[in-house]
């Protein structure tokens, strides 16, 4: 598989608390890499610092052979790289379809040339419901944001990614909380856009999902890679099975 | 008209003007302005300055007071991007205070005597409350066109995250701090117009003109009406235009009058007597839906 991009040393600390610590990853283009870890792993943190959230302490980020670590979140999101929040992130007060067209003008927003740009164009609008058919949100398209369950919302999130066209799709944790049957929902999502030969990074703490899903997964615990393979592997290693259950006593 | 009617057009004209320019900052963008008084007063010192002092033509004035008032206005516009919403509010109370202090206090401002303006002339005719309406009247159309462009363009929608979050905003690309900073050039400047006519409207400003209260009385304009549209900020400076008139003799309880309807619509109407959720709009839609429903009925 082709890499689509590599992180070198990456560091993220905040004052004393080393959150990641000298990590070391590459994704690769096509394939689906899980990463999971026990609370406070550095799981979010990871994602907040490639997405340009969290300006990293030290290490290189490359995206496609160019370096990116540094870049605020918007460029981040022009540069392809597209995410879904752990806590849902609505914008509440518009419509689904406006959610996903707000989505839709990521090469748009250029300041005050923004303001000779009209928004809903037939082809935006075309897009974004193509992309909510896509997601099952289409009966939902004229209702307010805040007036969907949770379960819409994780959906929401996955068009407002789809619909940027995307190289890199980073979803984290887009199963929390939610009932049996939404998460089906969300899975078989997940599961289709694999089967799209997206680029796809996955943090969820459900593991026989992320197991079923993912190509690779790879392992935090407290900022740094404890394990990396594939499903099989990861299942069986010894390290992780401590992180996870703890080290048996030897009394 | 009468020229009474006039005067008081004039003067309601100038706060729909104002009344939309902080709609911008704070119904659109979300951020928490309580000082748009400062430069409604910039606006009002700089254009009576140019015009008074430098004999600089009365629009290149106005012109050049939007500019002052946007400079400034970006300044405040970069000091928001490191204050949380409560923070810059207090922050735009300090600014209103420490304006009014400087007007009060400069000499090239008048200090506590203020300035006397003569008003300007339009094709060789003085200026009078009349041309004032006329001319308020136009700029407020012209405003209200390009806000309605605003709102149906990326620009608009770049506002409308913002104001619903932020960094869900950024995650699709919208460099927020650019936006915040624009959106307050625009409303700034345009407070900025507003009190270059003002200042020449009225041929006399003291820094009481623009004291903090006045921004309380744009901001009750603006959440009385609607916040975020623009025919809210039109009904509420209407309304706290033209009241006042008819109640002149509860005149000494401006403030309390201002403070308890602000407090009294944010607790029990938060979208205004005409905002988009306004129980008022809901039931015009939810009506005007029925009619419509019965039409197709009936031809069905």
């Amino acid at each position: 598989m082709k890499e689509l991009m590599r992180i070198e040393g990456l560091k993220v600390y905040f004052g004393g608390l080393k959150a990641i610590d000298g990590l070391d990853l590459t994704i690769n283009q096509e394939e689906t890499l899980g990463i999971i870890g026990p609370n406070g792993a550095g799981k979010t943190t990871l994602f907040n610092a490639i997405c340009g959230v969290y300006k990293p302490t030290d290490g290189k980020i490359t995206l496609k052979g160019q370096e990116v670590q540094g870049l605020p979140a918007h460029e981040m999101a022009r540069k392809g790289i597209a995410r879904t929040f752990q806590i849902s992130k609505p914008l509440a007060d518009l419509s689904i379809l406006d959610n996903v067209i707000a989505a839709a003008g990521v090469h748009e927003y250029t300041g005050m040339r923004s303001y000779f740009r009209k928004s809903h164009t037939p082809e935006v609008v075309a897009k974004a419901e193509a992309v909510l058919e896509e997601t099952g949100l289409r009966e939902l398209r004229d209702k307010k944001a805040s007036d969907v369950s949770l379960g819409y919302l994780r959906r929401l999130e996955i068009a407002r990614v789809l619909v940027t066209d995307p190289e890199l799709i980073m979803l984290d944790e887009p199963c929390a909380g939610l009932s049996n049957f939404a998460i089906n929902e969300v899975t078989e999502l997940v599961m289709k856009l694999k089967a799209q030969k997206k680029s796809i990074v996955l943090i969820e703490h459900n593991l026989p999902i992320t197991m079923k899903v993912c190509d690779r997964i790879m392992v935090l615990s407290y900022g740094k890679k404890i394990a990396e393979g594939t499903p099989e592997v990861v299942k069986n290693d010894k390290q992780v099975i401590e992180a996870y259950l703890g080290e048996e006593d030897e009394e | 008209m009468g020229a009474y009617v006039y005067s008081i057009g004039a003067t309601a004209a100038i706060f729909i003007l104002l009344a939309l320019s902080l709609n911008i900052i704070t119904g659109y963008a979300g951020q928490a302005m309580m000082g748009h008084a400062a430069f409604f007063g910039l606006g009002a010192y700089t254009a009576a300055i140019l015009t008074q002092t430098y004999g600089v033509n009365f629009f290149v004035a106005l012109l050049l007071s939007m500019l002052v008032t946007g400079a400034c206005g970006a300044l405040l516009g970069l000091i928001s991007l490191r204050l949380q919403a409560d923070f810059l509010a207090i922050t735009t109370i300090g600014i209103n205070f420490v304006m009014v202090a400087l007007f009060n206090n400069l000499s090239i401002t008048g200090g506590s005597l203020g300035l006397t303006i003569v008003k300007p002339t339009l094709f060789g005719v003085k200026m009078g409350n009349r041309q004032f309406f006329w001319l308020t009247l136009i700029l407020i159309v012209v405003l209200c066109l390009l806000i309605v462009k605003m709102r149906r363009s990326w620009f608009g929608m770049a506002l409308a995250s913002i104001n619903n979050d932020a960094g869900a905003a950024r995650s699709f690309g919208i460099d927020v701090s650019r936006y915040q900073i624009l959106t307050f050039i625009i409303g700034t400047a345009i407070a900025g117009l507003a009190g270059g006519i003002y200042s020449h409207r009225m041929g006399y400003i003291c820094s009481s003109d623009f004291a903090f209260v006045i921004s309380i009385q744009i901001l009750s304009m603006v959440v009385i009406g609607g916040i975020g549209t623009i025919r809210g900020p039109i009904l509420g400076a209407l309304l706290l235009t033209f009241l006042p008139e008819v109640l002149r003799f509860a005149d000494d309880y401006r403030s309390l009058v201002y403070g308890a309807l602000l407090v009294l619509m944010v607790r029990f109407m938060p979208s205004g007597l005409i905002g988009d959720n306004s129980p008022l709009v809901i039931g015009c839609k939810k009506l005007t839906g029925k009619l419509f429903a019965k039409k197709g009925g009936q031809k069905a």
